[in-house]
């Protein structure tokens, strides 16, 4: 804990908007509300600066921040209705961003139907570089449950890839 | 699970997982959002004062309200208690007269 930090908030924008924006997108898949939560969290930030105490407290801070906020916002969606991963899913990824590589757009569009929880570890995981340790910490959650959703996570997102890149690469 | 060595399928997963690049106006979105979040703290901080000052106004008022109220009671109080006493003095004044007038005439009989 570095008690001389002093936390530069534009700075802590400039540093991070990318990692919360990235976040809040592969967690919702939709671009405007991954903008729309990037822009609470970072307010929420705001709000909280007095408290945090380092760089890295800032950096899991908002980490932990973006996760519940896109889960709140996955929630809410559920409730009025409203499935975002279900079109993502229908367009293989490519509806909130074209990417370079199709198959690299097919892989992550089969990642987004996953159930969240698993999604969740699986972005910490692989986006973030976490370990299962910090994946826990980040979302709150016990690690067995962690690691548990990170083993089911994988092996399904092995079996969709399984099933789909083939026909996919067949289809090119 | 997890640190134990990547195969080819987690590479290509963390390949295609790198962080995205923010949309272009999303840090002036937020400076925006933040001014108009000071400038609202600012005003909120600005009419508190105003309402407390305001309170603090009012209350003096009232209590100086009700403090000249009492003081002017009391002084009504004291000055009907001097008249009680000034008839009171001329009464027992008068009554000594009369005594004494009572007490000459006696003697004369």
């Amino acid at each position: 804990m570095s008690h001389d930090w002093q936390p530069d908030f534009e700075k802590l924008v400039d540093e991070h908007q990318s990692m919360v924006f990235s976040l809040a997108l592969r967690m919702t898949g939709d671009r405007g509300l991954a903008e729309e939560i990037a822009q609470d969290v970072f307010l929420e930030l705001d709000r909280n600066l007095g408290r945090i105490e380092s760089p890295e407290h800032a950096l899991n801070w908002l980490r932990r921040v973006v996760m519940n906020r896109s889960a709140d916002a996955l929630r809410r969606q559920r409730v009025r209705g409203i499935d975002l991963w279900v079109e993502m899913d229908e367009n293989h990824g490519a509806k909130y961003e074209p990417r370079s590589n199709p198959l690299g757009a097919r892989l992550e569009g089969l990642l987004a139907t996953l159930p969240s929880p698993q999604r969740a570890a699986l972005v910490l995981r692989y986006q973030e570089g976490l370990t299962p340790e910090e994946i826990a910490a980040t979302l709150e959650s016990p690690l067995a449950t962690v690691k548990s959703n990170l083993q089911r996570g994988l092996k399904l997102l092995r079996a969709k890839a399984e099933s789909h890149l083939k026909e996919y690469i067949r289809g090119t | 699970m997890g640190l134990e060595p990547m195969d080819d399928f987690e590479h290509e997963l963390q390949q295609i997982m790198l962080r995205r690049p923010a949309p272009p106006g999303l840090k002036r979105k937020i400076m925006a959002r933040k001014r108009a979040n000071d400038t609202q703290k600012i005003h909120q901080r600005v009419v508190f004062w105003q309402r407390l000052a305001a309170s603090i106004v009012l209350c003096g008022a009232v209590g100086g309200g009700v403090t000249w109220h009492n003081v002017q009671e009391r002084r009504k109080g004291e000055a009907a208690r001097e008249q009680v006493m000034v008839a009171l003095r001329i009464a027992g004044h008068a009554l000594n007269q009369m005594n004494e007038q009572l007490a000459e005439h006696n003697e004369e009989k």
